[in-house]
């Protein structure tokens, strides 16, 4: 008996110790590249060496930011992510309500319907786009744009709308319309507040993807609006050098201060729950 | 007051015109924007392509050409290297994911658990172009480690080791967001469970073996799955890390488009990989009927 006991701590401490073994290094394969990136954007030498950096400076900041074509990309992407949260948000909104609230046939169908784009990969999505706008004669760029986020950022908004619309309860706008209020007062004073997680979730997510997005904007982007990822990409591929990794520091600060109001207003147990998945 | 004269309050949409209100936009948008590029995606990959045209002809025959061209050893090679280093990618993730799982939702204080799931978040909120220039940093063939795989005797610039590259590109992608679908599931195993399997004698790793697993197992199928889904239809990573070597189905859409203006071939291969994501998304659909069912 002992001994099939020191066998099984044994045993025990073996699978323990690989565990803790797999999760260190799979957290550092997460951090350290990152970590690097951040460590190589303040290198002071002019050209890619071994680490660690020599010296520290900031020159690698100061030669993204005098970029022409960086700046202007960097404008049309900030652009573009705000006009796309704000259309996201407020169709997605207004479709979760009329999916919530709204009695008639085929309503899941609709439902999973609106949240299909979610699983056509987005390159189908970009170049189908192309292919179909061209051919309906719109050839402005931002506009083209605009449609191909909101395609993407729809089913986030719609999704966590949804889910916060059904996860509160309907009692209370009945009880304001007992009290006296209007269909619409009582829309504008207790349901949408209710929706406020779903809704903030929504715009962070559309916001995020929308400043990210390769996939879709490398198709229809044109010389007249091209995003800050795109002029990014094309960068890297011509030549590899550290003012990307000076981007990829402003890029990575952006994205954790979404994180921190994520954390204030949202909670991250509740988009956990959720679930995150994305391609 | 009868109970049949109670009626709820009407709060469900009085009439067509507030469904029109609601959800007509979101419709607009679908169809303009979703559903016709698709079926015009559809058609032209019906079209017989005229080399040296952008886009196929007007009126141009109808032809499965495009289809029949794509039964070619090159392209076979491209849906394997796909599915092949995707799966590769979703099993590492998951091989990683699961103890981390485990690890936050039950051996770690609130403190840590919030700090590791902001990490994991950021990680998924972050770019894909930031996680991949990081990669190609740290581990590509111009990278910081590069002095370091030439004394270990691997060459960068081999066909193997841009494999292992892409690859790792799409395994820092796939644990984050494995980790929280799985998280879900840990959360709902009761921990009880585990004590009363370990009272009654068996040893830790046994226990887990015989409940953990079995009962996280449907949610680690369908994160095996969505995992793959995104490994399938990555486009940036293998782009960006595959240096032109390794090529994604994505990719080569891309250069239909970019490089030849070969729109129905393009077309064609979209609708080949749309097929191949609505089946990995069928069996996940199956899956987690299954998962309902037991």
């Amino acid at each position: 008996m002992s001994r099939q006991s020191l066998a099984a701590r044994t045993g025990d401490r073996i699978a323990v110790s690989l565990a803790y073994g797999v999760i260190g290094l799979g957290l550092a394969f997460l951090a350290i590249p990152l970590a690097i990136t951040c460590l190589m954007a303040f290198d002071a030498r002019t050209y890619l060496g071994p680490l660690p950096p020599p010296a520290l400076s900031l020159h690698w900041f100061e030669r993204l930011v005098s970029q022409a074509d960086i700046l202007t990309s960097l404008r049309t992407s900030l652009i573009l992510a705000v006009l796309t949260t704000v259309l996201s948000v407020t169709v997605g909104t207004a479709a979760a309500v009329g999916l919530a609230r709204g009695n008639f046939p085929g309503k899941a169908a609709l439902t999973s319907a609106f949240l299909s784009p979610l699983i056509v990969p987005p390159v189908v999505i970009g170049f189908g786009l192309l292919l179909f706008l061209s051919k309906a004669g719109i050839t402005n760029g931002m506009a083209r744009l605009l449609l191909g986020h909101v395609i993407v950022t729809l089913p986030y908004c719609i999704r966590t709308s949804l889910a916060s619309l059904l996860g509160s309860d309907q009692r209370l706008t009945e009880a304001a319309m007992v009290l006296g209020a209007t269909e619409r007062q009582a829309f504008w004073t207790i349901t949408l507040p209710l929706m406020r997680t779903g809704v903030v979730t929504g715009a962070i997510f559309a916001f995020a993807i929308s400043i990210d997005d390769v996939s879709i904007s490398l198709f229809l982007s044109d010389p007249s609006a091209t995003t800050l990822p795109v002029t990014l990409v094309s960068n890297m591929r011509a030549a590899f050098d550290l003012t990307i990794a000076a981007a990829a520091v402003v890029l990575i600060a952006v994205t954790a201060l979404l994180i921190v109001v994520l954390d204030r207003v949202v909670g991250f147990d509740t988009v956990v729950g959720q679930g995150l998945f994305r391609s | 007051m009868t109970k049949a004269k109670r009626q709820p309050v009407a709060i469900s949409i009085p009439d067509r015109r507030d469904a029109a209100l609601t959800l007509g936009p979101a419709l607009l948008v679908f169809a303009f924007g979703f559903l016709s590029p698709l079926i015009n995606l559809a058609i032209e990959s019906l079209k017989e392509f005229t080399p040296g045209r952008v886009g196929s002809v007007e009126n141009a025959a109808a032809t499965v050409q495009n289809y029949y061209e794509l039964a070619n050893q090159a392209f076979a090679s491209v849906l394997m290297t796909t599915f092949w280093i995707g799966g590769v990618a979703a099993i590492i993730g998951q091989l990683v994911a699961f103890p981390l799982a485990y690890f936050i939702v039950r051996r770690i204080s609130p403190r840590m658990r919030a700090l590791t799931l902001g990490f994991l978040i950021t990680l998924v909120l972050s770019s894909v172009l930031i996680k991949t220039y990081a990669i190609e940093l740290t581990f590509g063939s111009v990278g910081i480690f590069r002095p370091l795989l030439l004394t270990l005797g691997f060459s960068p610039n081999s066909r193997e080791y841009i494999n292992i590259v892409v690859t790792a590109g799409l395994v820092h992608s796939i644990i984050p967001v494995a980790t929280l679908t799985l998280i879900g599931a840990m959360q709902s195993i009761d921990p009880r469970l585990l004590d009363a399997a370990q009272s009654l004698g068996a040893p830790g790793w046994k226990a887990h073996l015989s409940i953990t697993l079995p009962l996280s197992f449907p949610a680690l199928i369908s994160s095996t799955l969505v995992s793959l889904t995104f490994a399938i239809s990555a486009f940036v990573i293998p782009m960006v890390l595959g240096r032109g070597r390794v090529l994604f189905i994505s990719n080569v859409i891309y250069t239909r488009f970019s490089d030849i203006a070969n729109y129905p071939s393009g077309a064609a291969i979209s609708l080949v990989m749309l097929a191949a994501a609505l089946a990995v998304v069928a069996v996940i659909t199956f899956a987690q009927a299954w998962k309902v069912s037991r």
